[in-house]
């Protein structure tokens, strides 16, 4: 970096001050800033070790994860809903996200990160995490009710391959699925070679993942369950059987005479267009409670009342963890074939599996068969040393969220289209670096935060501002906006009321009706749904995005997302103004002001400390305090259900709850508060 | 600084910064809105040469480099009346004698095979609903549901050769409104917004109005961003007091507090400021607090359509029950669209909306009702006001119907021949462009792909389809791909 400077003649800026570089390293590791007695410490300490200790401990806690895995989850298109017309929910998509969130706190080598996503279940079959781990390759939008099954299966799989080439390789190679790369080496050959990894591959939505322990408490529990409920659900299933038979046959007649006979033939010798009509048509198969009910007779109902009333009574085990997954089919060698224009009824010579010549020499480029499963082979390829990108483009990734921007500016196209890297030389010692230590994500970030580059301070020397105006070199730090997430959660955490339990399902906290009106999705939204948890674990549905994080430009989940955006709205304005996630901090946090004894300048320190990670500089002191008494006035004429309760006889800028919340309000507006240092 | 005029909320003709200070005006602009704005302000000469293309996380300053239209735009807004659910063409706008003639047969097998979302192919063919009538100078035929829009077919475009890619209701929401059956690509309010950006200081530049009853099949992203900064999104708006999510100022607190809030806040930013800020995001989001607000001040008063005529709003129905919903949103899309709003979107039907798979006679006749007579009120108004010459309108849905039966009295979907009209923005009215075949079943003559009417919208707007793209991983992409024809018989 210094002989980049120099070469310009330019200096590196300043160090950022001590309070600076707290607030930079937490949130940049764990999406949480400081609090002020951190600070104070971290001000205070004086030992040439005190930045490791800082960053040791940040990487040690558990919040790191939450952080570094929403950036993962970006790449992944993580979604927690199929989209298209039902959205329906996909209740088990959370183990991934958990998975993620685990491999982050636990350091998981980086190579075997890639293993598991793209192989897990070949190579650790027993291992409950490496199943889960393959649903990287189905977290793309679904329509499950698709009328064209076969063009659904290749969409998953077109979705998949474009996906692990842009996100482990930054390859754009979805180009090459209908002709040959314009601008890429790639040919239609290597894209579809590369398709044919995946062909055994079966997809799973609901594939059951105990561990050894889970799985014989559950067989246990399931004996115990059956001796003593099994006469009283065999009653049931008895009564239940013939109407639903009938009903089922009613139902089925109405459907047409191809659908029919499908529904007719058995699963294993169904073609696969009969298999894409079953799929089609079951949701309007099923059988719902008032339709069965409605075909009893009135002695059946009430009987059929009574063992459901003593079947709830029998404890159920609980049912087995369960996720989306890939599994190979054994003994099942689908073949590929290049695929005219990219559709399936054009198909030309046949892709047997292998890799890119460009990337893999041409002699190498067939993938040697039945040495290793498939899928495997390509994971093996893709997380090795000898690869050429997947540690570049990883280590990139790691700089351009701690430096704002890549040393690849395009962080998922290392191709020749994109954009070259601002120092070749570093990114490859990076990369060096990453596979050397055991392509640990922790060491690499340590290597990063305790470079001087890093701690530069965000102000530019004048003459830096001359020749380096778009600051290419790295003169400075760059000055970055936080995402939403670490913006709704600072305002948990700095108002106190962060709930910081970890993992399960999402958490859906109702919002605006405004937003939501109307659709089928908002009117699915949980109500009553713990509102405290931290982003992460909000319920992320494709077709109707939370607004707070949607207006801070959370990314749709539909197409891997390698860098947000971060621009400048009215609409971010206005929710940082007026949304009930702000406001409800800003009472929160004047409430904390309010329970010190403190004068009132003590207190405005205080206040700017906890939302800013500074005490104000005295001409902010003297603005801040012209504000509260003027808005204290304000807010006295108004009436009292406004005021958080506060009593009007007793206002006075020293407690007046009212005029304290504004002043936090207006706080968590400041540039200082959504920008880092 | 607040200067007096700041809350004040310049119409369509209201005061805009002065020349002399437009530059400043800029630097100072806040992203979104008001950044994208620019284009039309400035003179596009020395920006638009060289831009580089603007990247998914552009800062405002290089949202500052916006692309001009590449050529003079015949269009400065549109307003897409979106069908939700797929009108059914040959009860609409397609009149097919033949249908009369084989009803109650199958479709002769000559027709081959063709997909449908519900086996319906072997069905027996269903008349059309109402009888046809040719209507105005140039004749068009138009059916007996739509009385009113008959009365304005000479400003009308039809085009009856109409077809898209999938029988699906998502898929092809998606590709009317995105190019692609695929979710997660950017929607073309967004590729309008994102090439020309916005006349109007106040309000967001892409406007959807959905039916409060319901959102089309498919949701948001029929109105997404997708790969284009997230400031490219559709808005939604609704009536009401809080037409815009968090834009109404908190419980208790008075507008001079919010005022006075929203003044300290600024204040406070500006004394961080440090030299080199001045063209940053930091400055930027200085003018994004002064242009929220506005908004706050503003978007209220366009939504209140109380300032409107009686007469004006009998034009639109809202004297009568039947039409009141759907006439008060054609009206606001009027308001929104001389407000300076680019690109306002709005959506007749709930989630089922035209998808009349069974009793397609009461569907039919039920949202012909509802919406017949506000377009047309829309069209005479936009007109009489002279709007119409720069306002393009668009009618249509996400595919017509299918000529045979489903059940008795319903209609499948078609994908395959449907029908659209356009109207003003540098349309020629009073022509019909394209056939289906003799029942209606496919596109057949002079066939418009769903690329092709897009090619033709971007046009209007001033823009080479082909060029209009956007870098994304590697590819630049484009609202047709790698398709689309202009229709040139269309423009005026």
């Amino acid at each position: 970096m210094l002989t980049g400077l120099a070469s310009a003649s330019l200096q590196p800026a300043a160090p950022a001050s001590p309070q600076q570089l707290i607030r930079r390293v937490s949130l940049d590791l764990t999406g949480l800033p400081p609090t002020p007695a951190d600070i104070d410490a971290f001000v205070k300490d004086r030992s040439p070790d005190a930045l490791e200790r800082l960053i040791d401990r940040l990487l040690a806690s558990s919040h790191y994860g939450e952080r570094w895995a929403r950036h993962w989850l970006d790449l992944v298109r993580y979604a927690e809903s199929d989209g298209f017309e039902h959205d329906a929910l996909r209740p088990h998509s959370w183990r991934y996200r958990d998975y993620v969130i685990r491999a982050f706190n636990d350091d998981k080598p980086y190579d075997r990160f890639i293993e598991e996503q793209l192989a897990g279940d070949e190579l650790w079959p027993d291992e409950p995490d490496a199943i889960i781990a393959t649903a990287f390759n189905l977290l793309g939008p679904d329509m499950v009710d698709s009328a064209d099954q076969i063009q659904r299966r290749l969409n998953t799989l077109n979705d998949a391959v474009d996906t692990t080439a842009s996100v482990f390789l930054g390859l754009t190679l979805g180009c090459a699925r209908c002709h040959n790369h314009k601008f890429e080496p790639f040919t239609q050959q290597d894209y579809y070679s590369l398709q044919a990894f995946y062909a055994s591959a079966r997809f799973e939505r609901e594939l059951p993942v105990p561990s050894p322990a889970q799985r014989a408490a559950h067989d246990a529990a399931m004996i115990s369950y059956r001796e003593k409920a099994g006469s009283t659900q065999s009653q049931l299933d008895a009564l239940e059987a013939p109407h639903r038979v009938r009903v089922h046959e009613q139902k089925l007649a109405s459907l047409s005479e191809d659908a029919r006979l499908a529904h007719r033939t058995p699963k294993e010798k169904r073609t696969m267009e009969q298999e894409g009509t079953v799929q089609e048509t079951a949701p309007s198969l099923k059988i719902s409670e008032g339709e069965l009910a409605d075909a009893l007779a009135p002695a059946e109902r009430s009987r059929r009342k009574e063992l459901i009333d003593i079947l709830k009574k029998i404890s159920k085990p609980a049912a087995l963890p369960t996720t989306m997954a890939l599994q190979t089919v054994p003994g099942k060698h689908a073949k590929t074939f290049v695929l005219t224009r990219g559709d399936y009824n054009n198909p030309a010579e046949e892709a047997p599996p292998g890799f890119p010549a460009i990337l893999s020499g041409a002699s190498n480029r067939v993938a040697p068969a039945s040495v290793m499963p498939q899928r495997a082979t390509l994971a093996r390829w893709i997380a090795s040393a000898d690869n050429p990108l997947t540690a570049r483009v990883m280590v990139n990734r790691i700089w351009q969220h701690h430096f704002g921007r890549g040393l690849v500016t395009t962080p998922s196209d290392f191709g020749v289209r994109g954009a070259r890297p601002a120092n070749a030389a570093l990114l490859d010692w990076l990369a060096v670096q990453f596979a050397k230590q055991g392509w640990s994500v922790k060491a690499m970030h340590k290597l990063m935060l305790m470079s001087a580059t890093y701690q530069q301070s965000t102000t530019p020397r004048p003459e830096s501002l001359v020749r380096d105006p778009e600051n290419i070199l790295f003169s400075r730090q760059n000055r970055v906006r936080l995402e939403g997430e670490a913006i709704r959660d600072s305002l948990l955490a700095i108002s106190g009321r962060l709930n910081p339990s970890m993992g399960g399902p999402p958490v859906a906290p109702s919002f605006a009706s405004d937003s939501t009106g109307g659709s089928k999705t908002g009117s699915q939204i949980l109500k009553g749904a713990d509102p405290t948890r931290r982003s992460i674990y909000i319920l992320a549905r494709r077709n109707l995005r939370f607004p707070f994080l949607e207006v801070f430009d959370a990314p749709d989940n539909n197409l891997t997302c390698p860098e947000r955006g971060h621009g400048t709205t009215a609409p971010q304005s206005l929710t940082l103004l007026n949304s009930d996630e702000v406001m409800d901090a800003a009472r929160a946090t004047a409430q904390r002001l309010l329970t010190e004894s403190l004068s009132v300048e003590a207190r405005i320190h205080r206040a700017f400390r906890l939302i800013i990670g500074r005490g104000p500089t005295s001409q902010e002191m003297s603005i801040t305090q012209d504000f509260l008494k003027s808005s204290d006035d304000s807010l006295a004429e108004a009436p009292p259900r406004a005021t958080g309760g506060a009593k009007k006889k007793t206002l006075s800028s020293t407690d007046s709850a009212a005029a304290w919340t504004e002043l936090c309000r207006a706080l968590f507006n400041l540039n200082a508060f959504v920008y880092v240092e | 600084m607040w200067n007096k005029d700041m809350s004040g909320c310049p119409g369509p003709s209201g005061p805009q910064p002065g020349a002399s200070s437009r530059r400043d005006f800029l630097r100072h602009a806040g992203g979104g809105f008001g950044l994208l704005a620019l284009a039309s302000l400035l003179d596009a000469d020395s920006l638009l040469a060289a831009s580089p293309p603007i990247s998914a996380a552009a800062s405002p300053a290089n949202l500052l480099h916006q692309r001009p239209p590449h050529f003079s735009a015949r269009a400065r807004n549109v307003i897409f009346l979106f069908m939700s659910g797929g009108p059914s063409h040959v009860d609409l706008f397609d009149p097919k004698p033949d249908l009369i003639r084989l009803a109650g047969q199958p479709i002769p097998e000559s027709f081959g095979t063709f997909k449908t979302r519900r086996n319906v192919a072997k069905n027996k063919l269903l008349p059309p609903l109402r009888p046809f009538r040719a209507h105005g100078q140039s004749g068009i035929e138009v059916s007996d549901f739509f009385p009113n829009i008959a009365s304005c077919v000479d400003d009308l475009c039809v085009l009856r050769g109409c077809h898209g890619d999938s029988v699906t209701h998502p898929e092809s929401v998606y590709l009317m409104n995105t190019g692609s059956i695929l979710m997660g690509r950017a929607s073309l309010g967004a590729w309008a917004t994102y090439g020309l950006g916005t006349e109007n200081q106040n309000l967001p530049s892409f406007v959807v109005l959905p039916d409060p009853a319901g959102w089309p099949k498919g949701g948001a992203p029929a109105w997404g961003n997708g790969y284009l900064p997230a400031t490219f999104q559709g808005t939604l708006l609704r009536g009401g007091a809080s037409p815009i999510l968090d834009l109404n100022t908190p419980r208790g607190i008075s507008p001079g507090q919010q005022r006075a809030t929203v003044e300290f806040i600024n204040k406070l930013n500006r004394s961080q400021l440090r030299p080199g800020d001045e063209t940053s995001e930091l400055a930027a989001r200085i003018a994004a607090y002064e242009l929220a607000f506005r908004m706050q001040s503003c978007a209220p008063d366009i939504v209140d359509l109380a300032h409107e005529s009686e007469a004006t709003r009998r034009l639109y129905g809202m004297d009568n029950k039947t039409t009141a919903e759907f006439g008060a949103r054609c009206l606001l899309a009027r308001r929104l669209t001389e407000a300076g709003v680019r690109f306002v979107q709005v959506y007749c039907g709930d989630t089922n909306g035209w998808d009349g798979h069974s009793r397609m006679e009461e569907n039919h006749s039920r949202l012909c009702a509802q919406s017949d007579l506000p377009i047309a009120g829309l069209l005479k108004d936009l007109k009489a006001r002279g709007l119409l010459d720069s306002t393009l309108v668009i009618w249509g849905g996400e595919f017509g119907r299918m000529p045979m039966s489903e059940g008795s009295d319903g209609r499948d979907h078609n994908p395959h021949g449907f029908c659209m009209w356009l109207a003003g923005g540098g349309i020629k009215g009073g022509q019909v462009i394209g056939a289906t075949d003799a029942v209606g079943l496919r596109a057949a003559e002079e066939k418009t792909h769903v690329h092709d009417i897009h090619a033709t919208i971007l046009h209007l707007l001033g823009f080479d389809h082909e060029r209009l793209t956007f870098r994304h991983n590697g590819r630049d992409e484009r609202l047709t791909d790698v398709a689309g024809n202009v229709i040139s018989k269309a423009l005026g």
